[in-house]
C-alpha cells in the first residue's frame, strides 16, 4: 500500500485552514474528543494510518454523492396514513427476503428504518451507477416490487408517473460523509470476482 | 394510404404527410448529398428563409415507394429556436438535454479525450449552429437541384449564414469505410409501413402517438409545435480505417483470424451476415439478403460464444439478449440515418493517408434522454450491463489505447488488449427536426407577438 500523505501541497493552506477550524470547533466540546481529535490529525500528518484516496466524493444525478462506480441514496419521508404498519407487516413477512432485487442487478444494499414513532420512512441504498437513466426501465419491469415498498410513503406518485423523479429528489438528503471500502466495483464485477475465483480455486486444488 | 386504413383500429395512422421524409425514409440507394449548418441573424429573415424552403422539403408520404430523386430535412437546435423568435414558454418546455445541447452533455456520453466538445471541429457545439440541413440525393445532378433550392430560399438574405457544410456520399457496394455493409437495421415504427409483430410505437419516434409507455407527449408547447416532430442526435465521427486494419494485423494469428476478430468486434461479418446464423465463415448470400440478415435473435447464443456480448451490434440492439435484465430494451429504439464521407481507404493499405473519412450518423427518437444518451452511456461505453467492468464498444467506444474486448469461448474466454480509438467524434448537435405544419407555425411566427 502506498503511504502517501493525505495532505497534498496544492491544498496546503485550505488544509491547515480547515484543520485551525476543526481544533476551534472540538475544543468547545468534551475534551475526550478534543484528545482524539490531535491523535487523528497525528495519524495524517504521519501519513501512517491514511492513503491518497482512490476515488473522492462526487455528486451522482442530480443530487447524492458517487465513490467511484458506486452511489448513494438516502430518502426520508413521511409515512401515509397507515403506511408505516403496513410496510411493517410487509418486511415481516420477507423476513429479510429481497431476492427479487438480484434481478437489479445493481443494488449493494437497501435498509428501511422507521422514525419517529412511525411517522416517517428512512430508506438508504448504495447502487451502481445512476439511477435516473433506469427509473423508465424500472416502471416498465419491477413497477410493483418498488409501489408495493414505497406507496407507503405519503405522495407517492407511483414508479410509472412522470413526477416520480421530482418526488425521489424532493426526499433525498445527501450525505455528507460517506465510505466505500471497493469504490471500483459494481454488483456484477463483485458476483463475477466471486466466479472467478472459485474457478481459480478449483484450478488449484485440481493441480496441487 | 390504402394500406394504412386496413390496420387494426388500435395502431394510429401517422401523418406521413406531415412527417419529414428524414424521420422514416432510408436514404436513397445508392445516395450522396450534403449536410449543412446555417445561422441564423435575425429572426425575420430565419422565417421568410423558412416560408422559402418549407415547399421543398420532403414529406414522408409515399415513403415506401423510393422514387423521389432527392429531398431536403431541416432541424434546429435550440439556439437555432431562440433565434427564430420562438415564445419564451415554448422554449422552456422543451426538455432539458435539447435546451443544454450536446456538447454540455459531454460527461453523460463520455465524451472526453480525443471526442470532447473542446477538439470537434468548428462550429459544432458551439451557439452559432442554428438550422441542420439534409439534403439527400440519388445522382450529382439531382443533388445541384435540391442544393439549389436551398441557396434560393437564402441567397438574398445576409443575416442568414452558412456556418458549415460537408458531403457525403456511398462507398463502392454500400460498405462503411471499415468495410462492412451498414445500415442493416432499423426499428419498424408501427404504422408506418406493412404490419408488423416487432414494431414500435410510433410515439417512440414521433411527437403525438402513444409511445412504448402508454404516454403521449404533452411537451414542448403547442401541440402545433410538437406533433409530428422528432429529437435528432447528429453525431459526425471520423473512422481511423488504418489504425483499425493494423490493429486486427497485430492481434490476428492469420488473414482468417483478422477477419474473424473483425466480425466478433462487429457481430457482423464484412458482408452483412450475422454471427449468430454464421458463426464460422462470412456467408455474403445471407449478408446480401435482406429477409434473412435481420432475422436472428440471441435466445440461441445466451453465452455470446457465436456473438460476443461486448460486440457492436448486440450492445447497441441488444434484441433479446437482455431479456433476463431489469431493462426495457423497447424503451431505447430510435432510428439511425447513417452515411459516409470521404475517400475508401484502397484494400491492403495499413499506413493513415491523412484523408477524412467517417461516417455522419442522424439518430431520431422522441426521447434523446432514454434512448440516445440511454445507449451511448450505458451500453455504448461501459461494460457493466454484460458483467464486463468499464470494457467499451470494441468499434465505437471511447477507448484510449487501453481498451479491452472480450471475446466468449470454451474452455477459456480470448480476451484483446490495447484497443485504441478507431471511431473519433468531430461533432454532434441536438436538434428538434418538426413536421410540415410546425414548420409553417415557425415560418408564421410574429417577434413583437412573443
Amino acid at each position: 500500500m502506498a503511504t502517501q500523505t493525505a495532505i497534498r501541497p496544492e491544498s496546503n493552506q485550505t488544509l491547515e485552514q480547515k484543520i485551525q477550524r476543526v481544533r476551534e470547533l472540538y475544543a468547545t466540546g468534551p475534551a475526550i474528543g478534543k484528545s482524539a481529535l490531535e491523535t487523528l490529525l497525528r495519524e495524517m500528518k504521519s501519513g501512517t494510518s491514511r492513503r491518497e484516496p482512490a476515488t473522492r466524493m462526487s455528486s451522482a444525478g442530480r443530487i447524492g454523492s458517487t465513490q467511484g462506480k458506486v452511489s448513494e441514496l438516502l430518502l426520508i419521508a413521511p409515512f401515509a396514513p397507515g403506511g408505516a404498519e403496513r410496510l411493517r407487516a410487509l418486511l415481516e413477512l420477507r423476513n429479510g427476503d429481497f431476492s427479487d432485487t438480484d434481478r437489479v442487478g445493481t443494488v449493494h444494499d437497501m435498509r428501511f428504518l422507521f422514525l419517529d414513532n412511525d411517522t416517517k420512512l428512512l430508506f438508504a441504498t448504495a447502487y451502481d451507477g445512476d439511477w435516473d437513466p433506469y427509473i423508465d426501465d424500472f416502471a416498465t419491469k419491477i413497477p410493483d416490487g418498488l409501489d408495493v415498498l414505497f406507496s407507503v410513503c405519503d405522495g407517492w406518485p407511483g414508479i410509472r408517473s412522470p413526477a416520480i423523479k421530482d418526488w425521489i429528489v424532493k426526499h433525498q438528503i445527501p450525505a455528507v460523509g460517506w465510505y466505500v471500502a471497493y469504490p471500483d466495483l459494481t454488483v456484477r464485477d463483485i458476483l463475477r470476482l466471486k466466479r472467478v475465483g472459485k474457478a481459480v480455486d478449483e484450478f488449484l486444488d485440481q493441480i496441487s | 394510404m390504402t394500406d394504412l386504413t386496413s390496420k387494426p383500429s388500435s395502431v394510429p395512422a401517422l401523418e406521413t404527410s406531415d412527417i419529414q421524409a428524414t424521420v422514416l425514409r432510408p436514404r436513397p440507394k445508392p445516395y450522396l448529398g450534403e449536410y449543412l449548418l446555417l445561422r441564423i441573424g435575425d429572426a425575420e429573415q430565419g422565417r421568410e428563409m423558412l416560408r422559402r424552403m418549407i415547399p421543398h422539403v420532403a414529406p414522408a408520404d409515399g415513403w415506401w415507394a423510393p422514387s423521389l430523386p432527392g429531398w431536403l430535412g431541416i432541424a434546429f437546435t435550440f439556439e437555432g429556436l431562440k433565434a427564430l423568435g420562438v415564445p419564451q414558454a415554448s422554449l422552456d418546455s422543451f426538455p432539458i438535454e435539447f435546451r443544454q445541447g450536446m456538447a454540455a452533455r459531454a460527461a453523460i456520453l463520455h465524451d472526453f479525450g480525443a471526442n470532447a466538445p473542446a477538439n470537434w471541429e468548428s462550429p459544432f457545439g458551439t451557439p452559432d449552429v442554428h438550422v441542420a440541413l439534409a439534403i439527400y440525393a440519388q445522382n450529382e445532378p439531382n443533388l445541384r437541384r435540391v442544393l439549389e433550392l436551398a441557396h434560393q430560399a437564402r441567397h438574398d438574405l445576409p443575416q442568414i449564414s452558412v456556418v458549415y457544410r460537408m458531403q457525403f456520399g456511398e462507398l463502392p457496394e454500400g460498405r462503411n469505410p471499415f468495410g462492412f455493409k451498414d445500415g442493416l437495421h432499423n426499428p419498424d415504427v408501427e404504422g408506418s409501413g406493412p404490419a408488423s409483430e416487432a414494431a414500435v410505437k410510433a410515439g417512440e419516434f414521433l411527437l403525438g402517438y402513444p409511445d412504448e409507455k402508454g404516454e403521449t407527449a404533452t411537451v414542448p408547447v403547442p401541440l402545433e409545435l410538437r406533433r409530428n416532430g422528432s429529437f435528432v442526435a447528429i453525431r459526425k465521427f471520423h473512422m481511423d480505417v488504418a489504425g483499425f486494419r493494423r490493429y486486427l494485423r497485430a492481434q490476428a494469428s492469420s488473414p482468417a483470424d483478422e477477419e474473424l476478430i473483425a466480425a466478433k468486434m462487429v457481430g457482423r461479418w464484412r458482408s452483412g451476415a450475422p454471427l449468430v446464423l454464421a458463426p464460422e465463415r462470412d456467408d455474403p448470400q445471407l449478408g446480401s439478403d435482406p429477409e434473412r440478415n435481420n432475422a436472428f435473435s440471441y435466445a440461441d447464443d445466451m453465452q455470446g460464444l457465436k456473438c460476443p456480448f461486448s460486440a457492436h451490434i448486440r450492445r447497441i440492439n441488444p434484441r433479446d439478449a437482455l431479456k433476463d435484465e431489469v431493462v426495457a430494451v423497447n424503451l431505447h429504439y430510435f432510428l439511425r440515418r447513417g452515411t459516409n464521407y470521404g475517400p475508401p481507404l484502397p484494400a491492403g493499405v495499413l499506413e493513415d493517408d491523412g484523408a477524412e473519412r467517417g461516417g455522419v450518423f442522424l439518430l431520431i427518437g422522441a426521447h434523446l434522454q432514454r434512448q440516445f444518451e440511454f445507449v451511448q452511456s450505458q451500453w455504448a461505453t461501459d461494460g457493466n450491463f454484460i458483467s464486463h467492468g468499464t470494457e467499451q464498444d470494441p468499434l465505437i467506444g471511447n477507448n484510449e489505447g487501453e481498451g479491452v474486448f472480450t471475446i466468449p469461448k470454451k474452455p477459456a474466454r480470448r480476451r484483446l488488449h490495447g484497443v485504441p480509438r478507431f471511431v473519433t467524434v468531430r461533432g454532434g448537435e441536438y436538434c428538434f427536426m418538426p413536421g410540415l405544419r410546425a414548420l409553417r407555425w415557425l415560418a408564421a411566427l410574429d417577434s413583437s407577438s412573443t
